[in-house]
């Protein structure tokens, strides 16, 4: 074998050793895949006029939920979102609501506007440099990721398998009719008996998070 | 400043397409009887023709022989309709060539005020292509289009491959209008 033949072994075989970037991403996440550590997050600013890092969650289970007010889909879902809160409301799980967007209806003022509305019983934060959103992969609200106690990511995807949209008539529509498999909940109840999740990931649906390109 | 003048306009404009200047609670209002009449009263009328995913892949084969520039889009959308009005003028820039613009909307399919809407907005924006509606659930819709979100693009050579797949699924490289630009200039220089 000459050199340019052992230059070019040498080099698949980096190609097939080193992961590639796209292989580690998650199955509908260009980003991150589970078993990724929490990225972390200091002062952003919430809804409550607090601000919240991720040194501040010390719940054995932390969900973030990316939202933004304008989309009929979170719109939608938002019943079923308070929903949660209430139904797992424990000193033992965190739920934290994040909005991205750069659009005025999806900033703080109208986000503080939109969680009194619809009775947001959870830290609701703006990530205006966009960085938690980035780091997540995260281009769809409503979207659900799930952190275990050692802040790995479990689960990410939809609350359960009938995403709701919010109609102009008002009415809210479920696309699958009744929801049948809560992945979200069951995922919490697992994780808090000790065992694991049983569904990792599924295909988030919603409306686009518009990250600012270069 | 003048870009943020440019989609701030295009906002408004849209925002009065979708009957926001009365309410305040725009995008949640009902179509109403507004739209039918502006639709009625039109000197050109759109039409959205509704396709299953099956027909869809048809209509695509119909197309082969030129470029074929997709713009998949909805009205609970907001970046869609903001991006739209660029495809419209692409269509008229390339109009003696050969690529072929299709809207490909993702609507409800059984939400009429939306489907009412969408005509509308077709019809002010003068897309005069082909505007289709996928006609499955929504959520299916996009699981067989291969779909996360929307805005996206979808640009076919010639041959009907598939060559520019063009979407905001990665927050670090989400398309722009000028990836949509450059797709269509590479594909007609090749051809």
């Amino acid at each position: 074998m000459n050199l340019r033949g052992l230059i070019l072994a040498a080099l698949l075989l980096t190609m097939a050793i080193l992961p590639c970037p796209a292989l580690q991403a998650g199955e509908y996440n260009a980003v991150i895949d589970i078993g990724a550590p929490m990225p972390q997050f200091s002062d952003l600013p919430a809804t409550d006029g607090t601000t919240l890092s991720s040194s501040d969650l010390e719940e054995e289970v932390v969900i973030l939920v990316f939202l933004a007010n304008h989309c009929p889909w979170v719109k939608g879902m938002d019943p079923d979102l308070v929903e949660l809160g209430e139904s797992i409301q424990s000193d033992k799980v965190r739920i934290v609501g994040v909005s991205v967007n750069h659009r005025e209806d999806d900033r703080l003022p109208a986000m503080k506007e939109h969680a009194a509305q619809a009775g947001y019983n959870f830290t609701y934060i703006y990530d205006e440099s966009q960085e938690l959103g980035r780091a997540l992969g995260a281009t769809r609200t409503p979207e659900y990721y799930i952190f275990d106690k050692d802040r790995r990511l479990v689960y990410m995807g939809l609350l359960h398998n009938s995403p709701a949209s919010k109609r102009r008539d008002g009415t809210i529509n479920y696309t699958e009719g009744q929801p049948t498999e809560f992945y979200v909940v069951d995922n919490v109840k697992a994780l808090l008996a000790g065992e694991e999740v049983t569904v990792a990931e599924t295909r988030a649906h919603g409306c686009s998070v518009e990250y600012e390109q270069d | 400043m003048k870009d943020q003048c440019l989609v701030g306009l295009l906002i408004l404009s849209v925002s009065i397409a979708v009957g926001c200047a009365r309410e305040p609670d725009s995008r949640q209002a009902a179509a109403g009887d507004d739209t039918a009449d502006f639709i009625e009263s039109a000197e050109w009328q759109a039409t959205l023709e509704p396709v299953t995913f099956e027909a869809w892949q048809e209509e695509l084969v119909a197309l082969h022989g030129q470029v074929v520039v997709v713009d998949m889009w909805a009205t609970w959308c907001l970046p869609c309709i903001e991006r739209f009005p660029h495809m419209v003028e692409l269509a008229q820039k390339y109009a003696d060539q050969d690529v072929e613009f299709v809207s490909l909307c993702l609507d409800d399919r059984d939400d009429e005020d939306s489907i009412a809407l969408a005509k509308r907005f077709l019809t002010e924006q003068r897309a005069r292509f082909p505007n289709f509606l996928m006609d499955e659930v929504v959520t299916q819709a996009f699981e067989k289009l291969d779909l996360l979100g929307i805005p996206a693009v979808f640009i076919y050579g010639p041959d009907g491959s598939l060559r520019y797949r063009l979407t905001g699924d990665d927050p670090n490289n989400q398309f722009t209008d000028a990836d949509v630009d450059d797709a269509i200039e590479e594909l007609l220089a090749a051809s």
